[in-house]
């Protein structure tokens, strides 16, 4: 009898079976057992029984929490493209080029959110240090740390990603931003029409794909929003540890519930990502 | 274009390029040849010098509005976009609305014989073709000079004659204005109408190819033509006076050590017999090129020994070790001075 060969595609799958194991591990498991916590299935005490009790018990704070965790996201994000976008321009530019610029985003990269959070707290808060740079009297300084519009959590998580952004744009753009630039301005296209016929189409697909991994990020984040937030309402994250570490042991299942509808919401962030990702290389 | 303490790329360098000509600017790689181009296009600011387009000086003019389009080594066809998108892309950025803009394309793709792939993605291609659309999309843009920084060097030879075919199609039919880098002579020769040399970021001599082939100015020259035959000597009164013997030179030439270059599609190789050879002496080498060959002759005299290389005609046949003769026709005689800067041969010598 001989023995049977994989084919080229069996050859490959049991080349990622390594990183492929260890994924479908942890994440797997951990998945299927906040799903099965939070279905009733795998109760604490009592006997288990299929039932949305869980879902239904957190459905009020599910509801302002996807809301609240949405809005972060998608503000921090936006404002992390537009700034990387600029830091990635300018630290590219074949004509003044800002290596400054470039090294300021690129040392922004190692420090923890943690301490960036402490440090935008201490910065903005109504005690802060901008506060009294300015000389503005604590009770007249708007609310920044802690306040309705989460602006020091947003500033955060901008502030962090934008230099994300600017590292995976600007990688691309090394490569290729000069030669088709020269390219085009020899083809009668000034500045603006560089940016916008060649640069910006060029730097579509990286900047996509940094954003939604920076958007997916800030969603499933839980430290900043909990030192720079608000107590009410509450992020997702938040949201799900406070009930997870909660002395209430029948608020676990919620705790599940709320994880999974993050990790729900993360996944279809993810698909339209790629979904328009692949567009974008179908039109090329 | 020069930093402190560095080489200038280009010193005293001048050149006229007349409306509807192409002009070739020939030289070896790190000679400034691209840097002439760069400067020209205003990618590169010089640091003394001007560029002048129809009299008018255009430093400080911004290369998107000089009117120069560029065709680069390397396709460098956008890759977001479709072919016929490249093409349209000069006129898209003047405004013109994309349906007129596309209409345009067309017709150039059709110049460069690339009619029906408008819609192909521009990584869809193959090289030659790449470059074609890269020729189309500068035409398109109907430039005032148009560019050519050794546009078919990375393609091979069967390619490189169809392009060559193609662009003095092109020239015939839209009369454009091309400065073109290469370092090949050849092609060089089948492009432009005049050319001029380069090296060390220098002018060598300029003029009709035909000329830089029959009268080079040095020997540097010479060898960047494509010269093979360098024969050290003396010219006493008009004549060139080396181990190939007394050769009377067509015109005058200051008296003094000078080296005789002679083209090899010149010599003619003889039976040693023959009574008109110049020189008489011993096959050393045979490259074999297609139908025609091309042989080192050695010729040994009382005042030393001397190689000249000559093309065989088609069909001719010689061994290495045959003696044989060679005609110097004396209207293709040359002598170029001694070059002190370079290795020049001593006794004479080929070179591979």
């Amino acid at each position: 009898m001989t023995p049977t060969r994989p084919g080229p595609r069996g050859r490959a799958l049991l080349l990622v079976l390594p990183a492929l194991v260890p994924v479908v591990a942890v994440v797997g498991a951990a998945l299927v057992s906040a799903a099965l916590l939070s279905l009733g299935l795998a109760p604490l005490v009592g006997e288990p029984g299929l039932s949305l009790d869980a879902y239904r018990a957190a459905a009020g704070d599910l509801g302002t929490g996807i809301g609240l965790s949405l809005g972060i996201a998608a503000a921090s994000t936006g404002i992390a493209v537009v700034v990387g976008l600029c830091l990635a321009l300018a630290a590219t530019a074949a004509v003044r080029r800002s290596r400054l610029l470039g090294a300021l985003a690129a040392l922004t990269i190692p420090i923890p959110h943690l301490v960036g959070a402490a440090a935008i707290g201490l910065l903005l808060a109504d005690a802060g240090f901008l506060a009294r740079l300015l000389g503005v009297d604590p009770a007249s300084w708007p609310p920044l740390v802690g306040g309705q519009l989460w602006v020091a959590v947003v500033a955060e998580y901008a502030w962090k990603e934008s230099a994300f952004v600017a590292l995976v744009v600007a990688g691309v753009l090394a490569t290729r931003a000069a030669s088709y630039g020269e390219t085009a301005a020899l083809l009668g296209a000034g500045r603006w029409a560089r940016l916008r016929y060649v640069t910006l189409p060029l730097a579509a697909p990286a900047l996509l794909s940094a954003a939604a991994v920076s958007f997916v990020y800030t969603l499933g984040s839980y430290e900043v929003a909990a030192l720079l937030g608000r107590a009410y309402p509450e992020p997702l994250p938040v949201l799900a540890y406070r009930l997870f570490t909660s002395i209430d042991l029948a608020a676990r299942p919620q705790a599940a519930a709320v994880a999974l509808t993050t990790t729900a919401l993360a996944l279809l962030v993810v698909l339209a990502a790629l979904r328009a990702l692949r567009r974008l290389a179908a039109e090329r | 274009m020069h930093g402190r303490g560095v080489a200038p790329a280009l010193t005293g360098f001048s050149l006229e390029v007349p409306a509807g000509s192409c002009v070739a600017i020939l030289g070896p790689s790190g000679s400034g040849k691209s840097t002439v181009l760069r400067l020209t296009a205003g990618l590169d600011a010089p640091t003394a010098g001007s560029v002048h387009l129809d009299g008018a000086d255009l430093a400080g003019v911004l290369p998107e509005r000089r009117g120069m389009a560029m065709v680069f080594q390397r396709p460098l066809l956008f890759p977001h976009l479709s072919v016929r998108d490249n093409v349209a892309f000069a006129d898209r950025v003047r405004g013109v609305p994309r349906r007129a803009a596309r209409r345009r394309a067309e017709e150039y793709l059709g110049l460069v014989q690339l009619d029906g792939f408008g819609d192909r993605p521009a990584r869809a291609l193959s090289g030659g073709q790449e470059q074609r659309v890269a020729l189309a999309r500068a035409l398109a843009a109907e430039p005032r000079v148009l560019l050519l920084d050794e546009p078919f060097s990375a393609l091979d030879v069967r390619l490189r004659e169809e392009m060559h075919e193609l662009l003095a199609d092109l020239r015939a039919r839209l009369e454009p204005t091309i400065l073109l880098v290469t370092h090949d002579h050849a092609e060089a020769d089948a492009l432009a109408d005049s050319a001029a040399v380069l090296d060390g970021g220098r002018l060598l001599q300029a003029g009709p190819l035909r000329d830089l082939y029959a009268r080079p100015a040095s020997l540097a020259v010479s060898r960047l033509l494509g010269g093979r035959t360098e024969v050290a000597g003396t010219v006493v009164a008009g004549v060139h006076h080396s181990p190939l013997g007394a050769l009377a030179l067509p015109r005058a030439f200051p008296d003094g050590a000078a080296v005789l270059v002679l083209r090899h599609e010149a010599v003619q190789v003889t039976p040693p017999a023959d009574p008109a050879a110049d020189a008489v002496g011993t096959v050393v080498r045979v490259r074999r090129r297609g139908l025609r060959g091309l042989v080192t002759v050695e010729i040994t005299a009382d005042g030393g020994s001397a190689t000249v290389d000559a093309e065989l005609g088609p069909g001719q046949d010689v061994g290495t070790g045959r003696t044989v003769g060679l005609r110097l026709p004396a209207e293709d005689r040359w002598v170029v001075p001694v070059d002190d800067a370079s290795d020049g041969p001593s006794a004479g010598g080929p070179r591979a």
